[in-house]
Formats: C-alpha cells, sequence, structure tokens
C-alpha cells in the first residue's frame, strides 16, 4: 500500500518530465546545425562529433535528437488515435442492436483476415509515407484489433449494477459513460494504449529499417538502416548502437510503465472498495 | 522409425553432387569451377525474352546465347557466329558468312536459317534491347550465307545491331507465339560458350557448364555459378576460397579487398550518375537547367557520398575514352552559387521574403525522384540546391513507380544511373524517345537531326564528326546534367583475369566478366 503511494509522484514527475523533454526536443534541434550531409563521412566519435558520423557526414547525435521525437511522436500520435477509434466503435458495438452491430462486427472479422503488415509493406513501397501518412497507416491497420475485447469489457460493464441505477436514476449515458464505465476499464485501456505504442514505435523502425518511409523522415529505424552497409567495419559502434540503444531503452521503457501503472490502477482499485 | 537406414545410405551418396547444387563452396573446389557472387541476386532466367530488364540479365544470357558479331578482350569487334561480313557501298545490304560447324547445345547443327528465323521473330517479337526497325529481310544463300537487306543505312549495323542481337534456335523458337510464356530448358538452348544447368530464382543463383563443343576456343571453366551474395559475405567467401571474382565491388571495399590479398581491377564505369530536368515541364527554359548544374558542387557531392572514387563527369553524354565524343573541350559548370541565382531571376523565378525561389507570387517546391541505390546522393543534391533557396521534396520510388513517373512527366529532377557505353545509334530515342530513363528532350531541333543523321551515314570518320557536334550541343543544352562518372571494381583471385572494355559489353554493360574472359 505505502509502496504504491510512494511510486504515484515518481511516475507522475517522470512522464511530465519525459514529455518536457520531447517537446523541448525539437527546439533543441531547432538551435543545432541541422542533420546536414558533410565532408566528414564515417567519422569516429570525437570533440566536434560526440557519437560520430554516418556515411554521409550527417552528425549521429543531431539524428538521434530528431529521429528520437520522431519515432516517440508518431508512435503515441498513433496509438492515441487508434484506441480512440477503436473505443468509439467498440462502444457502437456494444450499445447498437443486434443487427448493426452484427454487421459491423463481420467488417471487422474481413479486415482482421487481412495481414495487416504485408498491407503496410504494400502501401508502403507504393507511397514512402511520411510522418502523417505514416500515423494514419498505423491506425488503419490497428484499429479493429481491439474492438472485440473492447466490445466485452463495455458489455460487462454496462450491465453492472451502477451503470443501471445511474441509468434508472436519470442520469445520461455520457455521465454513466465518463463516470461509472471508462474508469473502470482503465487498465485495459491503459494496456492497449501501451501496447499499441509499442506496435507503432516498432513498425516505424521496422518500415525505416526497411528503407520505405520518406527519406527525410529521419527516424531510429531508418538510422539503424543506414549502419548496415558497415556492420563489418568498425564504424558499426557509433553507427549501429545508438539508435538501437535507444530503440530498447524506449520499449522498455514503455513495458515497465505499463506494467507499474496497471499494478498500481488494481490495487488502488481493490483500496476503494 | 522416422529414418530408415537405406534412406540414410541414399542421402549421403547424394551429398557429394548436392554440394555444388546447394552451395557455392562444394567440397573439393576444383580448379576449373568459377563462383562468381554478385550482390544484385535474380537477374530472371538466362533467355532474351526471359531476363530482367536490365544490362547484367542481358550479360548472363549473353554467356548462352552467341551473336553474329563479338568482342575479344580489347573490345574490338571480331568474328561470332559470323566468320565474314560484307556491308555493300550504299549500305543497304550486308552479306555475312557464318563459321563451319557451328551447333546449338543439343547438337544440331546452325546454319542461315537460324538468322533469318532470328530476325523474323524479333520482328514480330521485340526484343527491348536490340533493335531490328531497320532491317527489311534477311534471305538465307546457302546453309552458312545470308543477306541482311536494310531499309535505310544503319551505321549501327555492326557495332549494335549484329554484335547484339543473339541468334535464336529456329527448331526450338519457332511456332512460339509468346515468347515470355516460353519457359522451359528448350528456350535456353543457345550456342554460347556456357550451357544453362540450372537455376534457382528464390536465392539468385545460376548454374552453367562449360561448352566443350564451343568453336572459339574451350571454355576455362567445366562449371560455372553466380551466387546471390553481398559484398562482405563475398569478401570472406573469397578468403575461404569459395568465390573466385566479385564482379561489383563497392568502391568503399577496395583497400580492403586488395589488403586482403585478392586482384582488383578498376575503371571508370561510364555508367554516369545524371541530374535529369523534366524538359517537358518547368526545365524547359535552359537557363535553369544551367541555373542548377552551377549549384551544384559535383566535387562535394563525390567527396561525400563516393569518399571520392568517381570523377567529375563529361558535361557531354560521351564520357572519356569512348570512341564517340571527340575532344571538344564542354563547359564545366563549375559551382557558382551566384551564377545559378542570377540565372534563376533570368527565367522568371524571383525570391520572397524568407529568400525562397517563388514563380508567380507561389513558393516552387521541387520534386526529386530516385530510387534506392541513389537515396545518399539524392539528399546531398537536395541539400545543395536548398543552399540556394529552392525547396526540394526527395523521393525516393519504387523501380516500377519511378518509371511511372518519368513517363508521364510527374516530377521536376530525378537521380538516374545511366550508361553511356555502346553503340550510339538509338541514342535519338533517348534523346527524345521511348526510353523510360531517357531525356525527353525535344528542345533542340539540331541535336534531333545529328543523331537522325549519324544513325545512317556509312562512313565513320562522318559518324564521329556528327557525334562529336551532338556532344558540344548536349552538353550546352543540358537536358540531363552528367554529376559524376563512378569507378566500378572487380576483385578476382588467380583463376581469372576479368577487364573493363573501354566502350562496355555489348549493348554497353559496364562489366568485366564478357564471356571473352571466360574462354581460353
Amino acid at each position: 500500500m505505502a509502496e504504491n503511494r510512494m511510486i504515484r509522484p515518481v511516475q507522475v514527475k517522470l512522464i511530465v518530465l519525459f514529455t518536457l523533454g520531447l517537446c523541448l526536443l525539437p527546439a533543441v534541434v531547432y538551435f543545432l546545425p541541422g542533420y546536414q550531409t558533410s565532408l566528414d563521412t564515417l567519422a569516429a566519435p570525437s570533440l566536434e562529433h560526440w557519437l560520430g558520423t554516418n556515411d554521409i557526414g550527417q552528425d549521429i547525435l543531431t539524428g538521434l535528437l530528431i529521429a528520437t521525437p520522431n519515432t516517440i511522436g508518431i508512435a503515441v500520435i498513433a496509438a492515441l488515435l487508434t484506441l480512440l477509434l477503436s473505443i468509439g466503435v467498440g462502444i457502437f458495438v456494444a450499445t447498437a442492436g443486434r443487427k448493426l452491430s452484427g454487421l459491423v462486427l463481420r467488417f471487422i472479422d474481413i479486415l482482421q483476415s487481412i495481414p495487416s503488415i504485408l498491407l503496410i509493406l504494400l502501401v508502403s513501397v507504393w507511397l514512402s509515407p511520411g510522418m502523417i501518412a505514416l500515423v494514419v497507416l498505423l491506425v488503419a491497420t490497428g484499429w479493429y484489433d481491439d474492438v472485440r475485447v473492447l466490445r466485452a469489457v463495455f458489455l460487462r460493464e454496462l450491465t453492472r449494477e451502477n451503470v443501471r441505477y445511474a441509468s434508472i436514476g436519470g442520469e445520461s449515458g455520457y455521465y454513466c459513460m465518463t463516470v461509472h464505465v471508462l474508469p473502470a476499464v482503465s487498465p485495459v485501456l491503459v494496456g492497449l494504449f501501451i501496447q499499441h505504442i509499442r506496435r507503432a514505435a516498432l513498425m516505424t523502425a521496422g518500415l525505416g529499417f526497411l528503407g520505405i518511409t520518406d527519406t527525410r523522415l529521419v527516424t531510429w529505424g531508418s538510422m539503424i538502416q543506414d549502419s548496415l552497409n558497415y556492420l563489418y567495419t568498425d564504424a558499426w559502434l557509433w553507427l549501429l548502437l545508438p539508435p538501437t540503444l535507444v530503440l530498447c531503452l524506449f520499449l522498455w521503457g514503455c513495458l515497465t510503465f505499463g506494467q507499474r501503472f496497471e499494478r498500481y490502477v488494481m490495487t488502488g482499485a481493490r483500496l476503494s472498495v | 522409425m522416422p529414418f530408415s537406414r537405406r534412406a540414410l545410405i541414399q542421402y549421403t551418396a547424394l551429398w557429394p553432387f548436392l554440394g555444388f547444387a546447394l552451395s557455392p563452396t562444394g567440397a573439393n573446389g576444383r580448379a576449373n569451377r568459377l563462383v562468381i557472387a554478385d550482390e544484385g541476386g535474380d537477374r530472371g532466367l538466362p533467355a532474351p525474352f526471359l531476363h530482367h530488364k536490365d544490362g547484367i540479365g542481358y550479360l548472363y544470357t549473353s554467356y548462352i546465347f552467341d551473336t553474329l558479331i563479338a568482342q575479344d578482350r580489347t573490345g574490338k569487334l571480331v568474328g561470332g557466329l559470323a566468320r565474314a561480313w560484307q556491308l555493300s557501298s550504299d549500305g543497304l545490304s550486308c552479306t555475312i558468312t557464318l563459321r563451319d560447324n557451328i551447333r546449338w547445345h543439343d547438337g544440331s547443327p546452325l546454319t542461315a536459317k537460324d538468322v533469318v528465323f532470328t530476325v523474323a521473330y524479333m520482328a514480330k517479337h521485340p526484343y527491348l534491347f536490340v533493335s531490328t526497325v531497320k532491317i527489311a529481310r534477311a534471305v538465307a544463300l546457302s546453309a552458312n550465307r545470308l543477306n541482311i537487306l536494310l531499309r535505310e543505312p544503319d551505321a549501327g549495323l555492326l557495332s549494335g545491331t549484329l554484335l547484339n542481337l543473339p541468334i535464336l534456335p529456329e527448331h526450338l523458337y519457332a511456332g512460339h507465339a509468346s515468347p515470355e510464356r516460353f519457359t522451359s530448358g528448350s528456350a535456353l538452348m543457345g550456342s554460347g560458350p556456357y550451357r544453362f544447368s540450372g537455376y534457382d530464382r528464390a536465392e539468385g543463383r545460376y548454374f552453367f557448364k562449360g561448352n566443350t563443343d564451343y568453336y572459339r576456343g574451350d571454355p576455362l571453366f567445366d562449371q560455372m555459378a553466380i551466387v546471390t551474395m553481398g559484398p562482405d559475405a563475398a569478401l570472406r567467401a573469397m578468403r575461404s576460397g569459395e568465390v573466385d571474382l566479385i564482379p561489383f565491388l563497392p568502391y568503399d571495399r577496395v583497400t580492403q579487398a586488395r589488403s586482403m590479398g585478392f586482384q582488383v581491377v578498376t575503371a571508370a564505369s561510364n555508367h554516369v550518375v545524371r541530374l535529369l530536368f523534366n524538359n517537358r515541364n518547368r526545365f524547359q527554359d535552359r537557363d535553369r537547367r544551367h541555373a542548377l548544374a552551377f549549384a551544384i558542387h559535383r566535387k562535394a557531392l563525390i567527396e561525400t557520398v563516393r569518399q571520392g572514387e568517381a570523377a567529375p563527369a563529361e558535361t557531354g553524354f560521351f564520357q572519356p575514352n569512348s570512341p564517340w565524343g571527340g575532344d571538344t573541350a564542354l563547359p564545366p559548370y563549375a559551382f557558382d552559387p551566384q551564377q545559378a541565382q542570377t540565372l534563376l531571376s533570368k527565367s522568371g523565378w524571383s525570391r520572397d521574403q524568407h529568400k525562397r525561389w517563388c514563380s508567380d507570387g507561389e513558393v516552387i517546391h521541387l520534386t526529386l525522384v530516385t530510387d534506392t541505390p541513389l537515396r545518399r546522393e539524392a539528399v546531398v543534391v537536395s541539400e545543395q540546391l536548398e543552399s540556394i533557396g529552392l525547396s526540394v521534396d526527395v523521393r525516393i520510388l519504387e523501380r516500377t513507380a519511378l518509371r511511372e513517373a518519368l513517363r508521364s512527366g510527374n516530377f521536376d529532377l530525378s537521380l538516374l544511373s545511366t550508361s553511356t557505353m555502346g553503340d550510339p545509334s538509338d541514342l535519338a530515342r533517348y534523346l527524345a524517345g521511348d526510353f523510360w530513363n531517357g531525356d525527353y528532350f525535344a528542345g533542340s531541333r539540331e541535336m534531333t537531326a545529328l543523331l537522325e543523321q549519324q544513325a545512317q551515314v556509312v562512313s565513320l570518320h562522318q559518324r564521329k564528326a556528327l557525334l562529336a557536334k551532338f556532344q558540344a550541343l548536349y552538353a550546352y543544352e543540358l537536358p540531363s546534367y552528367m554529376l559524376f562518372n563512378p569507378n566500378y571494381a572487380t576483385a578476382h583471385n588467380h583463376k581469372i583475369a576479368p577487364r573493363f572494355l573501354p566502350d562496355g559489353v555489348a549493348i554497353g554493360i559496364p562489366t568485366s566478366v564478357h564471356k571473352s574472359v571466360l574462354v581460353g
């Protein structure tokens, strides 16, 4: 109990710091010389280039500073939009009539039978998506996997006594939803959110790694891709390691945060009973 | 019992045979086997209508299919299937005498009838790499003599058409209405120094066997395999003796290969990286093309993306060592951002308060399209153009999409890598015709006329004079800005002595593994 209470402020501070840092990164990048090519190609880390340079003389540290908000930004925005969409559809199928919800669920069945990774690859090869197109692509191929889970959760919550009483007592649907249902399903939502962030971050990195996103869009994946030609030389140390480490760190952070948040909410819920 | 003893013995007995098919290594490394490591992978089945539409696909096919005229180890034209040829004084007919006792890989004799058939067949089913439109027909005079009759004189008949046209076996190809679907083993039966013996599309592997009946000498190798392997893996495999030849060693691995004790031959590839302007749209204005040329710092580009392993290209079409380019000094368009800006202003563009270039009050966004191999170059070029205030959007397109963008004119600039070698009789099609990676340039009647003339004159001297004029005009009109001429390198061991030819192999392929180096 005490442990949980202690975790909370630390977590909040961490989240605030993390968000602030992310917001500040573009500002920092603005004052940097930019991810410009130079004649200083494949330079090892030095005072001038702290993390060295790549094969066309771009500074790795600057690259990381640009890639980090890009990758995380795409991941967070895509995850948020995916979740909002699936919540919307989830509520709809949980509350709509049998025919209508049946229709939507069949449609989702069709979508689910298409392997989304192939779809993403196909569209990416043709469009070589930039940031916005990438988010749209990730949302479009991610939302339907959650709908069934959310429908079940919403159905369970909507049939609980507190919701019924509130409903009989004349409270609006919006009130029931925001006060009774959503808080109760929040652990599931957070879980899904974290899962989506990880999926989107990995997918962005993966597409960048395959070299099928917009060339100008610097992501961790595209930086890893740049390093592939030099795995047999010493340059892999400063080309491959930094983006890979940051990617692993981020995924690990997401996982840890998700677990802690879940634990906090679960125990918190038990306390309030 | 999942595995019977008998089956086990059978499998074990199969191993020595599987060894070569499954791995480039094999068990015993016999001296007369050649293993070539190519990064490119699958190039399609090595037959004229089946290989991929690239030079290497054509090259592999040329190991199996011979042509009437061939190149020797220095690139000089020598007899191939033809022993002798005689062009009439009006240039409208060519009498060809075939060698005696030449045979197809299946043992049947190769006669003048096969050549006549090939010409007729290619007329009906055009082959992308050789145009036969100028040939009216071919007539067999005897079993080993024939006459080729032309519609108009063709300056490139010998060094172009007859050098490049693979001769097909009539008894196997006759009756096949769509050669693209003729994929059985008979489609791969040629008369060249090597026979086809296997192909694995997924792995991008090719297996050939030496043709011991070959009329121009014995093949150097009993077996030859081409395997897909990246340069680093290939270098390691070469060290352990599994690979003998890396035809296209990346420029940044040359030092490493030399330090590992391998021989490396290098040459200017004349496969030039060029900046194509959209000559049908924004860049119809010559001043704008000149402006962009002045805005690009080619030396810095070469230093950045090629670590110096390339030379600034000639700004005309032909590159040094080409037999066609003449020796007129051409404008180098040395880096001069001031001049670039003056020319852009002169062309009617102006700058807004943020120093961005505008046309009719609207900011100009140039779209630069290219494909993956040139993406690093695209980044540097776009940065250089942005430094004079142009906004450039880089699009890396898949090959088919790139083709479509260029055809439809849906781009402003494009980075392409093009061979400038081979007989120039088709150059008119490249400049303003239907070549997908051509210049789409109709801005100079004089250039078009020169190209049409040079394709018809019979005198070599006259032809060279016309092409030299074209070369100078190209550098002035600048339908494309030739950026740099990369050096190509081939790493090899003692088994083979590869060699780059000054005007490329056949259609102008910048390779050192021409079939003449594979024959003793």
